[in-house]
């Protein structure tokens, strides 16, 4: 992730670019502004009836929003392009024998994650939930994930186990997917990653 | 000569640059790279507990959040710890929360310091001090007022008594917010 400055730096360039099509979207600043400020006058003796301004503010809003989840999508674009893209996801099943604490990951011997969780977000992840533990960019190639994991396990133990999966990195986006789940004949947490498809 | 003087007048001037440059520096995306500043966001962090589940800040948005820094060798430490359990006893109902950090001191060390000071609310560990950079912690005990919306209100870096009487009053004007 780049530093602070130069992710202002970035939006406020990738606002610039946006501004122009945000104006297409609407008329022309010039022949609104006349209206803009009629209604704004015409508001007040309109009374709580009218709710023009309210209207013009809440569609004002509305684009602002639009503008801004446009932004982050670009900007995401730009920060972790599609031929580059490798992304990291944690989902759990069941998670009865592991009671997880926390997820180190290295990608070719370099940590790149280090997540702690909290007990709401466990719940989230054994209730279905998915989880994006790391995005970043990685040249065409082999590779090497491995993934430490911390936790309790069964009989309240501390455990630590870990998973690696060597996988090679093509053109175009690479998911991939760390799964915990139940070994109910051993009785034990079984750890897996593997391609998301 | 004055048309060099003309020039030096119509150019861009030195101290308003400095000034300009200057004010850039104060903006929050520029501050919030270095200090965790009343009016800022409050750095989001996830810690391991001395006794108990993990804690997240970001998870406490609408709550009054305390957060404060100590450790085993700072005397004034044990007497803020006990105050902040005074006001968690008094105010826990209304939706505050106190974590109390340890910065950077062996677990067990912590965990005997902890005992004797007989606080009930979570005492977290930052053994790599990464939470401490966050919030720019040069000074020991510094404690660190966070409003519902997980905004930094208040720094207070001297637990004196008359520290203490401005710091109730900022607390429950937040509480009542």
């Amino acid at each position: 992730m780049p530093e602070a400055p130069y992710r202002f730096l970035l939006i406020a360039g990738l606002a610039a670019l946006a501004a122009p099509s945000a104006f297409a979207r609407s008329p022309t600043p010039t022949a609104t502004a006349p209206a803009a400020t009629a209604s704004v006058a015409s508001a007040s003796a309109q009374g709580a009836g009218g709710g023009s301004v309210d209207e013009q503010v809440q569609s004002l809003k509305s684009d602002v929003l639009d503008l801004n989840r446009d932004l982050f999508v670009l900007e995401q674009e730009l920060l972790y392009p599609a031929n580059t893209q490798v992304a990291v996801f944690v989902s759990m099943d069941a998670g009865t024998f592991f009671a997880l604490d926390s997820v180190q990951l290295k990608i070719d011997g370099k940590e790149v994650a280090d997540y702690l969780y909290t007990p709401r977000e466990v719940h989230a992840l054994a209730q279905g939930g998915v989880q994006r533990l790391y995005v970043g960019n990685l040249k065409v190639g082999k590779h090497e994930l491995v993934a430490f994991l911390t936790g309790k396990g069964p009989h309240h133990l501390d455990y630590t186990r870990g998973a690696t999966l060597d996988f090679q990195k093509s053109i175009g986006a690479k998911y991939l997917e760390l799964t915990i789940t139940d070994d109910q004949k051993k009785l034990q947490p079984q750890f897996r990653i593997q391609d998301w498809e | 000569m004055s048309s060099r003087a003309i020039r030096v007048r119509s150019g861009p001037c030195p101290r308003a640059l400095v000034a300009a440059l200057a004010w850039v520096w104060t903006l929050p995306v520029f501050a919030a790279r270095f200090h965790a500043a009343p009016g800022l966001a409050a750095p989001d962090f996830a810690l391991r507990a001395l006794a108990g589940p993990n804690v997240r800040l970001s998870e406490h948005i609408g709550q009054v959040v305390v957060i404060s820094f100590w450790g085993v060798g700072c005397d004034a430490c044990r007497g803020q710890l006990e105050s902040l359990q005074q006001d968690f006893s008094r105010y826990g109902s209304q939706g505050l929360r106190v974590y109390g950090v340890e910065v950077a001191d062996e677990q067990a060390q912590a965990l005997h310091f902890a005992r004797g000071t007989h606080v009930t609310f979570p005492l977290l560990l930052d053994p790599a001090k990464t939470v401490a950079r966050l919030y720019d912690v040069d000074d020991l005990p510094m404690t660190v007022l966070i409003d519902r919306d997980g905004k930094i209100r208040q720094v207070v870096r001297d637990f004196t008594e008359s520290s203490r009487h401005v710091w109730e009053d900022e607390l429950r004007t937040l509480l009542a917010e």
